[in-house]
């Protein structure tokens, strides 16, 4: 049979940002995929450079608008860096309790579109929604914002933590961990589930390594990766968790994987939580980079929910000189010729769903 | 870099300098959770590098950013597209020499 063209978009395949792939295929099957990105950058690396630091962080928080805490705190952890800010110890806890959080309600989104984009529809995805509102609740009742919350502060948060915040923490993470349980129930007792998400799109350790994929797609390849172990910031080294790896780097693998670090995630929240020391933990605004502090260069780099992000920035007194973004997204998309060549047609969704894909933080 | 063990191509990226442009190369090495910078200078006329594709597939996507957003000739590779949609490569917007704001227009 005849190879064909196959023009896939511009279109997200889950309508979460726009991306369009020419697919060619013989008969169903998948010879080379091409994704074309770009539909939604904005420049933001030369805004930024444009921009007094602290009018940067609500840039970052849209890179990506489904876990915005934790690219806001990238960017802000870059500025403390550059100017020699401490960040205070009760800042500290509680900025791993929000990132934790903010963590949790990614995977609960991805959960609940992922078993969507497959045809498990709408049970799961209410059933994660409805936890994610939860969260989402927690971190308006703390931050004051429900999607995009600017809470971080040069050396802390921008508020304490309100008083009854410890209580409902305590009980949103006993909640989560009862209904986060009950997913395998639903997923992996279904054979439609399975049969889609087990063996599809797998990609070898080494292949992984060579293309550079991050996050849960690196850790479900087996290798056994995390920066909040590698090079721990906060107090992430006085916390015990473990780093879930899979075996075989499938569809599967990278859910299990997710679904194990929404679990680790609870367990970390509850250390914080009972070690939460009491304290000032408000920080003072972003200014100036005064000269004596200044480096020549901040490299600066975080476990987000989504993968490994970096930040290599050139600081400047007012400004950022050049500010260089390191998006997990953006290295993961490039590698998606390497999982789906060879694969059904019907699967590449199932693959590019598992990535795991934000556009904002690609296109940038 | 590789037989050292730096078998992990965190990010390429580059600088504006104006008088020089300076390529940064983030490897950084899994076993022993090692960072390394390796740093180039270009003078910013008629720039080109060679491609590190062979030993890093990940270098695919930043070294046609690179070429796209700096300017950078990439040599060694086929004179594919380039990464972003409906992008010319004119222009150089990441160097200091395209000033944001500036009424900008597409030559076509």
């Amino acid at each position: 049979m005849a190879m064909m063209r196959i023009n896939v978009g511009p279109l997200h395949p889950s309508t979460h940002g726009v991306l369009r792939l020419v697919v060619d295929v013989d008969g169903d099957t998948i010879m080379n995929v091409e994704p074309h990105i770009g539909f939604l950058h904005r420049g933001v690396e030369k805004l930024c450079e444009t921009r007094m630091y602290m009018q940067n962080p609500s840039y970052f928080e849209k890179l990506d608008y489904i876990a915005p805490m934790s690219w806001q705190e990238l960017y802000v952890a870059s500025v403390e860096q550059a100017m020699g800010v401490q960040v205070k110890e009760a800042a500290q806890y509680a900025r791993v309790i929000l990132l934790e959080f903010q963590r949790i309600a990614n995977h609960l989104l991805w959960t609940g579109t992922m078993a969507n984009d497959i045809g498990q529809m709408f049970t799961i995805f209410m059933w994660c929604f409805r936890e994610r509102d939860k969260v989402l609740k927690l971190l308006e009742d703390v931050t004051g914002g429900r999607m995009f919350y600017l809470n971080m502060r040069l050396g802390g948060i921008q508020r304490p933590l309100p008083p009854d915040f410890k209580d409902r923490a305590y009980a949103l993470a006993d909640y989560l961990e009862k209904k986060v349980r009950e997913y395998p129930d639903v997923l992996d007792a279904n054979s439609v589930f399975m049969e889609r998400m087990r063996g599809v799109g797998a990609i070898s350790k080494e292949d992984a390594i060579n293309y550079g994929v991050t996050g849960p797609v690196l850790r479900a390849a087996g290798v056994e990766e995390d920066v909040r172990r590698s090079s721990p910031y906060y107090v992430y080294d006085k916390m015990d968790f473990r780093i879930p790896t899979g075996r075989n780097g499938d569809c599967y693998d990278r859910y299990r994987v997710r679904y194990e670090e929404m679990l680790q995630s609870i367990r970390i929240i509850r250390q914080a939580l009972d070690t939460l020391p009491d304290g000032d933990m408000v920080g003072a605004p972003i200014k100036l980079i005064g000269p004596p502090a200044k480096p020549d260069i901040v490299v600066a780099r975080r476990e987000l929910p989504k993968g490994e992000g970096l930040i290599y920035m050139v600081p400047d007194k007012q400004r950022p000189y050049r500010i260089s973004l390191r998006a997990p997204g953006f290295v993961n998309l490039a590698a998606l010729p390497k999982m789906a060549v060879g694969a059904k047609f019907a699967d590449l969704f199932a693959i590019f769903g598992s990535l795991d894909i934000i556009f904002g933080e690609t296109d940038r | 870099m590789k037989a050292r063990g730096f078998n992990y191509l965190v990010k390429i990226t580059a600088v504006d300098y104006t008088s020089y442009v300076e390529l940064v190369y983030i490897l950084y090495n899994l076993s022993t959770k090692a960072q390394e910078i390796v740093k180039v200078k270009l003078q910013p006329n008629g720039m080109e590098v060679e491609t590190v594709m062979p030993i890093f597939s990940a270098a695919d996507w930043y070294e046609r950013e690179l070429s796209e957003m700096f300017g950078i000739r990439i040599k060694g590779r086929n004179a594919r597209r380039l990464l972003l949609e409906e992008w010319d490569g004119v222009d150089a917007p990441l160097m200091k020499s395209f000033v944001w704001g500036t009424d900008y227009k597409r030559q076509s």
